[in-house]
Formats: structure tokens, sequence, C-alpha cells
């Protein structure tokens, strides 16, 4: 370490003082990012996958966990287990594939080999190599990450034992993922076709554009644009949109359109009014989600919710479904893991449909994800400014910021710690102030 | 007038690249059928492509020329900060294998490179892969009915648009 870190020089948050500000520090230090590595990434849950990314006995897809590789495997008994993808022996890379099904695995260096539930089965030549009995006294297996659990399908590990349950973790955010996950009885799967993008700017910049409602007439004007015209057009060549039937990011629209709220340990959601209408993909399930959910519940499921399970999984749905993974390489440069999430057993058009929306909206080679990359990599060339340290971006929606829920969460017994209820040009920045306290907290030991 | 020979097929995919190096998009447009395919299919995993657009995921899909105009009008929109530097692009294409499906239908396969200078952010990228044309005749032009795109660096660095392809 270069240089240590204070609390009240990255963040300043002083609620009696109406003010929650964050130091550009936080964005362009590379000594910051490597602690945020260690101990926000390395040093707490984190999401991993989907467990129909393993469906069958010995599937198993890889990953990391901050910088450390991860084999995420279903055993031959059919129980998910999570390991670091290095052979004890060297350290070498187990597994190279993104995905497949094995019931062995054989390093490629010195062929020691491990079953899909990471026991050793073999040391070449063990009885020939003269071992000492420190080496027969070690374990010789993949090392299990320290926590490993599943809420519905979602799969979180954490390479540090001493964390709360995933239970805790996740708390009243769980409520959120029911959202997703009840849109079938059979659950939710990724559609195939995964898309991985870079951009070279800070991981927070991803983190908090998924909550940003304030941004999106700004950023995507020429999406807007296009939208509209479709909507007007109503072809049948042309990609059709669910967005632009609904008002949440109109500048004229009355009332009530969304809001956020905020849950402990740094889940937040940023969410907006949608119409129950043949524009969703989802319209033909309306009646059934109904009678199974109630109409609360039905409605919640309709409406644009871009949510955030800190510090690196987000679920969008609004145009389509996303289901992202930030993965930070840099304090300047960030990858993005994403792919279409969808309710298994939709219809061939629902899927078709939602597909096309998803092309258009969010791939890196679409018409508005690139106009958010570009300018998260305009923000992390202004981050160098030293003079004036402290962003202005975190300011709205302070003095609209309550604590608990509202009559909307009350609807789904939803029970955040803050919320904000809002018309569509409020576009509350208040609930970024979560991330930031849970960063605090997970790099509490280095960041004081 | 029959099926085009290799060297006249191939000079219709120069043409389409000379003009997406030129930026010059309405000649682009004009090489196209009205209900043309544009399809840029993503990885499924390390090996294998998605192949069916209505069921997996692509990188671009369209049918219908239509959508590719929607494509040029946000870039030309002023309102698209991915689209307010443009980048200079170099398309190179080679490998060019054409095939007479009949007398008015073309298959053509080939490899391609472009080279992109982000003048934005100072970088330099290559994308590359193999395009699969089909060319028809229409009158007495021939046109593109389809262009599927198979991206081998699929790992894109920020943002990838049509020119780039």
């Amino acid at each position: 370490m270069t240089h240590s870190f204070a609390l009240r020089d990255l963040i300043d948050d002083r609620p009696e003082d109406g003010v929650f500000r964050v130091n550009r520090t936080l964005f362009r230090d590379p000594d910051l990012f490597a602690l945020e590595m260690k101990h926000v990434f390395e040093g707490g849950w984190v999401f991993v996958g989907l467990a129909t990314q393993a469906e069958n006995p010995n599937d198993y897809f890889t990953g990391f966990i901050g910088r450390v590789p991860i084999i995420v495997s279903r055993d031959g008994t059919g129980a998910l287990r999570c390991f670091v993808n290095a052979c004890p022996h060297k350290g070498v890379r187990l597994i190279q594939k993104l995905c497949g099904n094995a019931s062995r695995h054989v390093c490629p260096y010195h062929s020691w080999t491990f079953d899909s539930a990471g026991a050793n089965r073999n040391i070449k030549w063990q009885k020939a190599g003269r071992y000492g009995a420190g080496f027969d006294a070690e374990n010789h297996d993949l090392a299990q990450v320290a926590r490993f659990g599943e809420y519905r399908g979602f799969l979180f590990a954490s390479l540090n034992p001493d964390v709360p349950s995933l239970e805790e973790h996740l708390g009243e955010a769980r409520k959120l993922l029911d959202l997703v996950v009840d849109k079938s009885p059979e659950g939710v799967e990724l559609v195939p076709g995964r898309v991985t993008f870079t951009y070279a700017a800070n991981w927070k910049m991803q983190l908090e554009n998924c909550s940003d409602q304030y941004h999106f007439t700004s950023t995507h004007p020429s999406y807007i644009r296009i939208l509209d015209q479709r909507a007007r057009e109503q072809a049948s060549d042309v990609v059709q949109s669910s967005i632009a039937a609904a008002d949440f990011w109109q500048e004229d629209a009355g009332g009530v359109t969304g809001g956020t709220m905020s849950f402990d340990h740094g889940h937040v959601l940023n969410w907006g009014v949608m119409p129950v209408a043949p524009s969703a993909p989802e319209f033909e399930h309306a009646e059934t989600w109904a009678a199974l959910h109630g109409t609360a519940k039905r409605n919640w499921m309709f409406n644009m919710r871009n949510l955030t399970i800190f510090p690196n999984l987000q679920i969008a749905e609004n145009a389509s479904s996303q289901m992202r993974v930030i993965r930070p390489i840099a304090h300047n440069l960030t990858e993005m893991q994403t792919w279409c999430i969808a309710p298994r057993g939709e219809s061939a058009a629902a899927r078709s449909f939602r597909i096309r929306q998803y092309e258009d909206f969010f791939n890196p080679t679409g018409m508005a994800t690139p106009d958010d990359t570009v300018c998260y990599e305009e923000a992390q060339a202004g981050m160098a400014e030293q003079e004036r340290p402290w962003l202005q971006g975190h300011a709205r929606g302070l003095t609209a910021s309550v604590m608990g829920g509202n009559g909307y969460a009350d609807m789904i017994d939803l029970k955040p710690a803050r919320s904000v209820l809002a018309d569509a040009q409020l576009c509350d920045e208040s609930l970024f102030g979560s991330y930031y306290r849970a960063w605090a907290a997970r790099m509490a030991e280095v960041v004081a | 007038m029959s099926a085009l020979g290799t060297a006249e097929a191939a000079a219709l995919l120069y043409r389409e690249a000379l003009l997406l190096d030129r930026m010059a998009f309405d000649g682009w447009l004009d090489l196209y059928t009205a209900d043309c395919l544009f399809w840029m299919p993503a990885w499924r995993d390390d090996g294998t492509q998605t192949d069916d657009p209505e069921r997996e995921l692509s990188l671009i899909y369209y049918r219908g020329r239509r959508n590719l105009e929607d494509r040029v009008q946000r870039i030309r929109s002023g309102f698209s900060v991915a689209s307010a530097v443009m980048p200079r692009v170099s398309h190179m294409i080679g490998n060019v294998l054409a095939e007479a499906v009949d007398e008015a239908t073309m298959r053509v396969d080939s490899a391609f490179i472009v080279h992109v200078q982000d003048l934005r952010s100072s970088r330099t990228h290559a994308y590359f892969g193999r395009y699969e044309h089909e060319l028809r005749r229409e009158g007495g032009d021939w046109k593109i009915a389809q262009k599927i795109i198979r991206l081998m660096n699929d790992v894109v660095p920020t943002m990838l648009d049509v020119y780039g392809i």
C-alpha cells in the first residue's frame, strides 16, 4: 500500500446537514481499487450465477469472485458446489471452458484429477513420489469457497467465512427476486447467447447507472425518438417496444410515476409504473398471475424494475429483461457479462418479442447501451479533477427520502430501509447512498 | 442475365465495404433489399453460436431494411453521444467464395477484418469474423438480401455499431 484512506475523505455522509457526497477518488484510485477487490468482492457475498446454468449432474460453469477464478459445479448427486478453479498442486486453472459437463476434471499441467464435487481422485505417481509427512497431511481437494448459498435459483458465494447468512444478506430484497422468479411456475432461465463487453471506467459507474432514472431522457434521446417513431408506425417489419407505452420517463407525466427503494447491505430498486397492457411481452399471463399472486403483486411484476443486489448483480426489467454481472478488472476497466433472463415456458411469441426488444436496448451493439458506456468513459476522464473532488451526483431526492416504505411497497408487504415516491422529474439519486454505505461497511477494516 | 461470377459477387461486397468506410449510409442502405436479413448471432458458449433468432439471443437481428434505416437515423441524429465523434473504419474482405443458388440468387462466403480508430477514446481495435451474404437480383440490380456477420472477437470494447462490422 502506498497510502491509507480515511472514510471522511471518500464519502461525505452527514444526513443532519442534508449532505451526501462521493469523492472522485473512489473512481480513479488504483490502490483503493485493490482494496475493493479484497474487501468488497472477495470479502463478502457476491452473485456467481443461476442454478439453471448447471442444470444436470456434473454440469459446471466457470467465473470469478473478485480476482479469484471459480467453478460452480453440480456434483454426481445433484448438489451444487462452488470451489476455486485452481489446482492445489501448482495453482493452474483447472477448467478453461465457460461451461460444460464432466464427472472428472484433470489438471492440464500434471494430471491431478478431481471429481465434480471437487474431491481429489488422483495424484499422478503419488506412491513413487517420495513425499514427506507434511504433504500427506495436506488437503489435496479443490478449495471450497467459504460460503455458498442459493435463493430461488440465484447462487451467491463468499470467500470470507465471516459474513451474515445469505438470507440476512438479501433481506427484503428477496421479495424483489421473487417478482422475477414468480413469472413462471418453473422459474427463470437464461436465454442462450451471452454477451460480454468492457468499458474503460470504474465499476461503480455501472452500479449507479442501473438505478439512475435521471439519465434516461438525456442519454438516450436518439433511441427514444426511434421508439416514438415505431410506436406511431406500428409497422409489422419494425422492432416493437413496450417501454414506449409507459410514461414513467415522460416529462409531462403527472402524479406518482415510480420511485426508489433502498435496502440493508446495499441493495436498491429503481422502479416505474408500467401498464398491464399488450405492449408487455408478459401480457399473456396477466390473468394467470393475478389469480396466482393477487392483483397487487401481478401489477408489480409488470412494473419497470431495475434491481441491484450489491455489489455485482443487476436485473433490469423494463424494455425487456436483463441479468448483468459486473466484473471489475481495474480501477478504470470493467467487464460486463449480460444475458436475457426470461420466465421458463413462456410462449414462442412472447420469447421472440422479449429477445427483439432486448437486442436493441441492452446490447453493446444496440441503440441504447453504447450511449451509457460512452458516458461512463467520459465520466472516468473527468474523475481526474482534483480541485473540486466531490461529485454533485448523489444529491437529488435527499429531502424526499423517508425511512421505511410507502403505499406501493405495502401492496406487496415490502419493507425497504428507505424509499422515495417520485413524479417523472424527481429522479432520485439519494438511493445511491445505500451503495456507498454498504461499500463502507465492507471496507471498514481498511477505510476508517 | 445469369448468376454473377465470383469476381462480380466479390465486387458487390467490396462496394458495401467502401460505402461503410466512407460512412455513405444512403448508398449503403440502397444495397439492401426491403425485406433483407441483417443478423449478427451471439456466442452460446466457447464454441457455438446461437442459430435460432426466435429463441436465442443475437448481437443484432433485423428483418427488414427499415430497421437499418433506424440505425442510420440514430447515428446521424446528433443525440447519440456514442455517435458524436465518429470512429474511422477500414473494412478488409478476403477469402471470397461465391456460389449460384439459382439465376437470381448468389451465396457468398467471405472473411472480414474491420479496423476501427476510435478518436474519442484514442483507441484502435479490430473486429474480425466471417460474412455470409445472400445476393438477389431485383430488376436489373443485384442487392443484398441477407448479411450474416459471424463475429469472432465478441467481447465488445464499449460499443459496436453497424459500420464497424
